[in-house]
């Protein structure tokens, strides 16, 4: 039996779910920062199957996974210096606590 | 020469140049400023105005300049008879709106940056020949007269200018999507204005599409049950505002009706003739009667106009030649005198800081120029042959008389000039005429020259129209006589 | 410049000056008013040399017409017009003479007076009006000048407007009359829509086409108009309030001419109501109905100036009975006589208000020892409108009696009888209760100077004199007039002289009824309060009017502006409770994105039906 491109995408879904569930559901920013990089990484999984599936000839799924990484790390990066800088106003991390967008 | 453009674009540059003066000389050079470009500026209209053919049918002074061509929407301007009547009294009424506030001391340089944007506005709803232009243009106006209501109104400003300003917008996206249906009809498929006169739309979307613009302008003119944004803006608004707002705002309505309504949409106009009929003649009526009692003279005021243009209304409904000049002449006739009695009501509040009736009496006896102009513009308004009020209401009633109409219509429109008597009568009696007050005696100095130089002209004009109609009907009856014509061929 | 333009013109531009000048030199200029009068006085008697003797000058020469375009409807001019035919020519005499006759008597009544200049002013307006009304060649400029004068009409009334009673007057003559005008104007509206113009010889060259309901509807709804004007029932309540005003002015306006105004627009459109046949019927009806009203309240006034005003009404019944016969001169006759001798009347009356300070009879008495001019103008006057001969009254109101006779409106007839009779009988109530006896509350009277007096000499000998011309006049309108028949005239002489008598009995000497009005005491009180009328016209219309503006304003504030605002709350109400969505909370945010997304999945999947 060869693994064929739904048990790619079961995988890549399972793990975007996963994500999807830290992102609304943990306390910690740090959490949900990790979660959101579990759901960035589940569609990559996606981008490769669907390239070595669909159209084997091209690396276009490939390439866009690489830059998908580059951003997903400028990006954590970025959120971490948000998480620092919130940390530093509201001296917790708690994401329940901080509710100044209140309407 | 552009000429119409600098007309519209005038006031706009003296705008310009007004935010430029540095704040230490503000109002001194400010007034002066914008005087001097409203006098230009009505100069040059009245230069128009004379040049215009008042015989050639059609649009005149057209400029047409490609504007967002992916749309096809052109800046595309042009007048005929009744836009010309309609620019002559916006140039005219800003101008000596200036004169009525020309010791403001509150933000002068705003003020008289809102007044002269407010001009640029009015001039250009009634030249705009492109249907995206005139929306721009219509909502406009509102925007300085917002800004007028809310900075320099009575203590209620604040609800009173977003009340007003939501609930012109709620006429103007009416009327926004009337455009939009027009423009989206297969016949449609042109902002041009005078184009789409031709086009003959099926009756069945005609009749909806009426019913957009009629409530959408409906809101402005306004008729009953829409008035209570105009009489409590009234009420909060600074002289100016009243003046600009009675004076020429409410005319973008029905001129709407006649540019936009008749003309596009003939059979609906037709059909629901009974309807604006019906509601024109509830707003005579009900105009009147509440203005009766009214003891604030600016409510009482707001209320009177209401009734006439329940007249004007009347005269369009009625789609004959009589009626609709009618409608024209006492679209331009309620202007002026309603203009003339907001500002001698102005004055008034100025001097005794109270517009109750019953505060003021003997102002005649205290100030007798004063009480003078105030019995004169109220003798105006009431419909006195050989003043302008006349032409309108009579040649509204032959013509309301003439059409298909039924008759008690015109009937009600008569005990209207009824009603409208005892309102104003009974405003003599209570401010002009009888003993002064204790506030009167105190606080009545004679009118200045500068209360002069504002309703001088005005009353002047009023003389003027009512000895010959023909100053308007000159330019008003071709082009109502196309009209009506496209309104017989339906 | 043409003649008739300049006769109205001239006044018109004495008024526009004084609206422009200062109080102070208006006071100064009174002789331009007055030089103005005596101009077109002048031109008056020129225009009526011009149609002098009558219809067969006027068909040789052609009628003078002069017009000017008002406006253009649909591309045709509408134009107003002047026109001189004997009708016109008549009433410009009347005019300038009763007109010239008041503003010499003014000079002297309102000497002194702050406001003089404005009085002059507005006198001067009137005249123009009533000028131009009288030489109106249209409906248009008719019912133009129609307004204005009830304009003036106003403004002279609520001359003392410090005054509350003059102020409510005013107002209430306005309205009163604005009422019939209503009719008058949707009147010209059919007319319009009828005919397609306003010329007064087109519309009734083509009123017998009209067939006899359209004719009807119009010839009523102009009567309509006359009525509020000529103050007839029941629309003639104002006409008493009216004497609030100066008294020169009653006398111009509220007796001799603008009150006439209904009277001449009925004798000019006469051939519409002859079209109509029932329209003629209905003036009949109501000039007679309001000849005996009137008279009727007259008897019981207290007011010297109210027994004549309700003279006034009542004499205005006469003559809408007279054109009730279809005959021009009957009505116009005695328009033309009353004129004269009732603002003749009036003016008296106005120099011994002058000399005593107050209007009321019961103060007065033995005025006749005091003031012989006055007591003997005012005697011709009292005997002319009793219908004495050989007065003018009596040629006029013959003529109308004769009428009514001959055309077989019996009942009229002895209603108009009746009225005759009341007429004599109040007059001479008046002049036993003023003249003789000795002098009352009010002391002893002196005479006026002749500023007062000249004019009243001059009224008293035309009252004498117009009689005479009873062939003359209706020659020069084109009808048959005849001299009064012996039965006829001896008919009135003796009820007029009956009511005379009867004045004596209860009057005389200084004597006061009380007897009579006790035992007729509920007849008394009905009578006194003028039938209620004013009661209704007052609390019930305007005083219901006014309680039905206040819950109208009620509902406006309540309902209206309550839907309005409320749809407002409505708004900020939904936007509070949305607003607690915005937690603040991140995560919340995103669940809502979530289950927004899983909805929007779901519809689509559900749509494209897999």
């Amino acid at each position: 039996m060869t693994v064929g491109l739904p048990a790619f995408l079961l995988l890549a879904a399972l793990l975007f779910s996963l994500g999807l569930y830290g992102v609304t559901s943990k306390k910690s920013a740090v959490m949900v920062l990790m979660s959101l990089e579990l759901m960035a990484n589940a569609v990559n999984i996606n981008l490769v199957a669907f390239s070595r599936f669909l159209t084997p000839e091209k690396m276009t799924g490939q390439v866009f996974a690489m830059f998908m990484m580059v951003v997903a790390a400028a990006e954590i990066g970025l959120g971490l210096a948000l998480v620092i800088a919130l940390y530093r106003q509201t001296k917790t991390v708690e994401l329940d606590h901080i509710n100044e967008l209140r309407g | 020469m552009p000429i119409l453009s600098i007309i519209a674009f005038l006031p706009a540059l003296g705008a310009a140049a007004v935010m430029c003066i540095p704040n230490s000389r503000g109002l001194s050079l400010a007034k002066w400023v914008t005087a001097g470009f409203m006098v230009v500026d009505l100069v040059i209209v009245a230069g128009m105005a004379l040049s215009f053919d008042r015989g050639a049918a059609g649009m005149q002074f057209i400029e047409k300049i490609p504007w967002i061509p992916s749309f096809g929407i052109n800046y595309f301007v042009g007048v005929d008879g009744i836009s010309v009547t309609m620019i002559v009294l916006s140039a005219l009424l800003s101008l000596i709106v200036v004169f009525g506030s020309w010791s403001t001391d509150h933000r002068p340089k705003t003020w008289f940056v809102m007044l002269l944007l407010l001009e640029a506005g009015m001039n250009g709803v009634f030249m705009a020949l492109d249907f995206a232009l005139f929306y721009v243009y219509w909502e406009w106006v509102l925007i300085p007269m917002y800004f007028i209501i809310a900075w320099w109104g009575k203590e209620d400003r604040s609800y009173v200018s977003l009340k007003f300003f939501l609930y012109m917008l709620l006429g103007s996206v009416l009327i926004l999507l009337g455009i939009l249906a027009i423009y989206l009809h297969p016949q449609g498929g042109t902002w041009d204005m005078v184009e789409l006169a031709n086009r003959n739309f099926p009756v069945g979307f005609q009749m909806w599409v009426f019913g957009l613009f009629y409530f959408g302008f409906a809101v402005r003119v306004p008729v009953w049950p829409f008035h209570t944004g105009h009489s409590d803006a009234h009420i909060q608004a600074p002289t100016a505002g009243s003046v600009t707002l009675a004076g020429v705002l409410l005319k973008t309505g029905t001129y709407g009706l006649i540019r936009v309504s008749l003309p596009m949409l003939p059979d609906a106009a037709h059909q629901w003739a009974w309807f604006v009929g019906a509601m024109a003649c509830a707003a005579i009526l009900y105009g009147s009667v509440v203005a009766f009692w009214q003891p604030d003279l600016k409510k009482m005021l707001a209320y009177s106009s209401v009734g006439h243009m329940g007249f004007a209304m009347l005269g369009i409904a009625s789609g004959t030649q009589e009626g609709l000049d009618g409608a024209m002449i006492l679209a331009f006739a309620h202007g002026v005198i309603t203009g003339l009695l907001f500002l001698v009501v102005g004055m008034i509040y100025d001097r005794a800081h109270t517009r109750m009736a019953p505060d003021l009496q003997g102002v005649g006896k205290k100030a007798p120029v004063l009480g003078g102009m105030l019995a004169f513009a109220a003798i105006s308004s009431l419909g006195l042959p050989g003043l302008a009020g006349f032409a309108g209401e009579f040649l509204v009633i032959v013509g309301a008389w003439k059409s298909e109409l039924p008759k008690f219509y015109t009937v009600v429109a008569g005990v209207g000039m009824l009603l409208g008597a005892a309102y104003m009568l009974w405003v003599i009696y209570r401010v002009v005429y009888g003993e002064p007050t204790e506030t009167v005696e105190k606080s009545m100095p004679e009118a200045r020259p500068i209360d002069l130089l504002t309703a001088g002209p005005l009353m002047a004009i009023t003389v003027i129209i009512g000895l010959n109609w023909n100053v308007l009907l000159d330019f008003i009856d071709p082009a109502i006589k196309i009209l009506t014509q496209t309104l017989v061929r339906s | 410049m043409n003649i008739l333009v300049a006769i109205p013109l001239i006044p018109a531009l004495v008024f526009f000056l004084f609206f422009l000048l200062p109080r102070a030199t208006r006071t100064k200029m009174l002789f331009l008013p007055i030089g103005a009068m005596a101009v077109s006085l002048v031109l008056s008697l020129m225009a009526f040399s011009t149609v002098f003797p009558g219809a067969e000058k006027l068909a040789e020469h052609g009628a003078q017409f002069t017009s000017y375009t008002i406006g253009v409807i649909g591309g045709v001019p509408l134009n107003i017009s002047l026109r001189l035919d004997a009708l016109a020519a008549l009433m410009l005499l009347v005019v300038t003479i009763v007109g010239m006759a008041v503003q010499v008597y003014s000079l002297s009544y309102m000497k002194g007076e702050e406001r003089i200049g404005w009085y002059y002013a507005v006198l001067s307006l009137f005249t123009a009006a009533m000028l131009t009304l009288v030489l109106a060649g249209d409906f248009l400029l008719f019912y133009m000048s129609w307004e204005v004068m009830g304009l003036c009409s106003y403004l002279l009334i609520g001359f003392w407007n410090t005054n509350d009673e003059a102020r409510r007057a005013s107002i209430k003559a306005f309205l009163t009359t604005r009422v019939g005008d209503v009719g008058f104007a949707i009147g010209l509206a059919y007319m319009w829509a009828t005919v397609g113009s306003f010329d007064i010889p087109t519309v009734l060259g083509s009123a017998h086409t009209w067939g006899p309901g359209v004719a009807t509807a119009i010839a009523l709804l102009l009567f309509f108009g006359a009525m509020g004007k000529s103050a007839q029932f029941p629309l003639h309540i104002w006409l008493p309030d009216a004497m609030a005003g100066p008294t020169p002015a009653s006398a111009l306006i509220h007796a001799a001419t603008m009150v006439a105004a209904g009277v001449f627009l009925v004798a000019r459109s006469l051939p519409i109501f002859e079209a109509s046949g029932v329209a003629l019927q209905v003036v009949l009806i109501i000039g007679a109905t309001t000849a005996l009203l009137a008279a009727s309240m007259g008897s019981v006034q207290h007011d010297i100036k109210k027994v004549l005003a309700y003279s006034t009404i009542s004499q205005l019944g006469f003559m809408f009975m007279g054109l009730g016969t279809g005959n021009v001169s009957a009505g116009m006759f005695h328009l033309f006589t009353h004129a004269f001798f009732k603002s003749l009347l009036f003016l008296g009356a106005g120099s011994i208000i002058h000399s005593l300070h107050t209007q009321d009879m019961r103060e007065m008495g033995g005025v006749g020892k005091s003031m012989k001019v006055t007591t003997v103008t005012f005697t011709v006057g009292t005997l002319a409108l009793s219908g004495i001969m050989p007065f003018s009254g009596f040629f006029s109101k013959d003529l109308i009696l004769d009428h009514l006779w001959r055309e077989g409106h019996y009942v009229i007839y002895s209603v108009a009888l009746a009225s005759a009779f009341l007429t004599a009988f109040y007059m001479a109530r008046l002049w036993f209760r003023v003249f003789s006896g000795t002098p009352r509350k009010a002391g002893h009277a002196h005479e006026s100077d002749m500023k007062i007096l000249s004019p009243m000499i001059v009224l008293a000998l035309l009252s004498v004199l117009a009689g005479a011309t009873t062939l003359v006049f209706g020659e020069f309108l084109g009808s048959e007039t005849e001299w009064p028949s012996l039965v006829m005239g001896g008919a009135s002489t003796i009820v007029a002289l009956s009511g005379i008598g009867l004045g004596w009995a209860l009057f005389g000497n200084g004597r006061d009824p009380e007897a009579v009005r006790a035992r007729a005491s509920k007849v008394y009180m009905i009578v006194t309060n003028r039938f209620f009328l004013d009661l209704v016209a007052e609390q019930y219309i305007a005083g219901g009017y006014n309680r039905l503006s206040e819950k109208v304003n009620w509902f406006d504030k309540k309902v209206i502006n309550g839907i309005v605002n409320g749809v407002g709350v409505a708004c900020r109400q939904a936007g509070t409770q949305l607003r607690r969505l915005q937690a603040g909370r991140v995560q919340v945010y995103q669940r809502l994105v979530v289950a927004a997304v899983l909805v929007l999945v779901l519809v689509a999947v559900l749509a494209t039906g897999v």
